[in-house]
């Protein structure tokens, strides 16, 4: 339970994707020939694993895993997860998914194929099923060695309940799933000369939406030049549209009042970051642009760079809809492939 | 203060669904929840990269439920989604006794956080349908749930493939958001 301590939720975003060196270990691994392919149905570029079976699998194949229950497949994510040593070292022990199928699928009997990285949902899951959790493809000698239960007590029962009630559920569902591409970190910097919405000034505050996330600082008590320094996290979804800005005076008694808004458009920021791929190679430089126009809210160009290895854009705006009022924004890309 | 903020837009849009949380590890079962309450029916689910949310209507209670990937990395930000919420749904891997001690530390760190102050807590003691499944009380006792103070919270054993406790615990859930709860 080593890793119980970092993962929780005290966790850095920032930490994201700095590989220590045992995850070296595993990422070398991955890039083993035969973990190209999904152990299971031969999809490329496999980005999950079974800690305990040893295998690289495709997130497909992944799914039916996870449903067999972690006492047969302990499912982690290459990318996402944070391994324990003892789980990297037996990836490592077992040596990939050549030498994991040599055991597993040492006897496929004649008329069984393997699926297909585009094989539906049930023909893996039977599969996947046959070969780790009935284990019906070893050495017939194996067999009785790693299954000293016996295969006529618990199990059959078991998990022909579970396939019992998988088939009377194929329904597949995955309309209303989002996947994120990545996270905008938006360092709300400062405000300059915003509007007077009270007696003499105002208690702003900055809302952030995008989608269906809304974010905000926190209130300044009477500042029209708030700096706020402030880190707001958005998720950023596959179809993404503009992140819309509002700032708003804080009222304790009535309804608070608007003082101005923007959009921010962060298609370059994330198109230039994904052409550039990994930041981390590069050394400081600057990969885009988000230009000012007459229909946007910038003030000057908008330079998006590469900053010690990671992805920044310094913005600044003017508000609309307002009598007056700047703000200084920083935006950080983080990508969140899987 | 964003209370004052939603509260207004709420009362403008005539919004009355409460807002849930379904939260908890990487393959608690998460997924498999919301689609069971939402359609009744079992889902063949691949992880979470990101969110599923849907609308459950129960007992005259709309609920806007958001379920959140559990991977590691995901976690930092479920805080995100945590500005006014009503309620927590935190599944357990009942059979997955490796690691109710990360279960237990990441729950924690949620009840710990100012923004979740008032939302009530349901746990849902999951995938009883598997060998080796912790019961309820057990459950309760590896959580450390008797630390929780000044909060509502119940747990339930539940197995969504089965259908089996869910609706349970969404009948206490339903109950105590409308007695104002949360």
């Amino acid at each position: 339970m080593i890793a119980g301590v970092n993962s929780t939720m005290n966790h850095r975003p920032s930490e994201l994707g700095r590989p220590t060196s045992t995850k070296r270990k595993l990422r070398d691994l991955l890039l083993q020939r035969d973990n190209r392919a999904c152990a299971d149905c031969g999809a490329p570029d496999p980005k999950w694993a079974s800690a305990n079976i040893g295998v690289f699998v495709c997130l497909k194949c992944c799914g039916v895993h996870r449903s067999l229950g972690t006492h047969i497949s302990k499912v982690l994510s290459v990318t996402l997860d944070e391994w324990s040593d003892e789980e990297i070292d037996s990836m490592i022990e077992v040596g990939g998914n050549s030498a994991a199928n040599s055991i597993y699928e040492a006897y496929i009997p004649d008329g069984f194929s393997k699926p297909k990285p585009d094989s539906s949902h049930e023909e893996r899951m039977k599969f996947i099923r046959s070969k780790y959790e009935l284990q019906e493809f070893l050495k017939p000698s194996l067999r009785i060695v790693s299954m000293p239960t016996g295969k006529s007590s618990l199990r059959p029962s078991f998990s022909r309940k579970l396939m019992d009630n998988f088939r009377s559920s194929s329904t597949q569902k995955t309309e209303g799933m989002v996947e994120f591409i990545g996270l905008v970190k938006v360092k709300v910097v400062k405000g300059t000369n915003l509007a007077v919405r009270d007696m003499l000034s105002s208690d702003p505050y900055v809302v952030l939406t995008l989608g269906h996330q809304t974010v905000q600082t926190a209130v300044v008590k009477s500042n029209l030049n708030p700096v706020w320094n402030e880190d707001l996290m958005l998720s950023v979804p596959q179809q993404y549209g503009p992140i819309k800005l509002s700032v708003f005076d804080h009222d304790t008694f009535s309804a608070d009042d608007i003082m101005g808004e923007a959009e921010i458009d962060i298609q370059p920021l994330i198109t230039s970051a994904t052409a550039f791929g990994d930041a981390g190679m590069f050394a400081n430089m600057q990969i885009g642009k988000w230009l000012k126009s007459h229909d946007n809210a910038l003030i000057e160009d908008s330079i998006i760079n590469i900053v010690d290895g990671k992805v920044k854009q310094e913005v600044m705006l003017k508000l609309q809809n307002v009598e007056s009022g700047e703000l200084d924004l920083e935006l950080e890309w983080l990508a969140l492939d899987q | 203060m964003g209370i004052v903020f939603t509260r207004l837009f709420s009362s403008l849009f005539g919004n009355r669904e409460a807002r849930i949380l379904v939260l908890g590890l990487d393959n608690a079962g998460k997924t498999t929840i919301l689609y069971r309450m939402q359609m009744g029916e079992v889902v063949s689910t691949i992880p979470t990269i990101g969110f599923n949310v849907e609308t459950v209507q129960y007992n005259n209670i709309k609920f806007q439920v958001w379920d959140l990937g559990g991977q590691t990395s995901i976690r930092p930000y479920w805080r995100c989604y945590f500005p006014n919420t009503q309620a927590i749904i935190y599944v357990v891997d009942s059979s997955d006794t490796d690691r109710l001690v990360i279960a237990k530390d990441e729950f924690h760190a949620i009840l710990e956080e100012e923004e979740l102050k008032g939302a009530v807590v349901l746990l849902f003691a999951n995938k009883q349908d598997l060998p080796g499944a912790l019961d309820d009380a057990s459950v309760t006792e590896a959580l450390e749930l008797h630390k929780i103070k000044s909060r509502q919270w119940a747990i339930f054993k539940t197995s969504a493939i089965k259908g089996e406790g869910i609706f349970e615990g969404l009948d206490w859930l339903s109950n105590t958001l409308k007695s104002g709860g949360g």
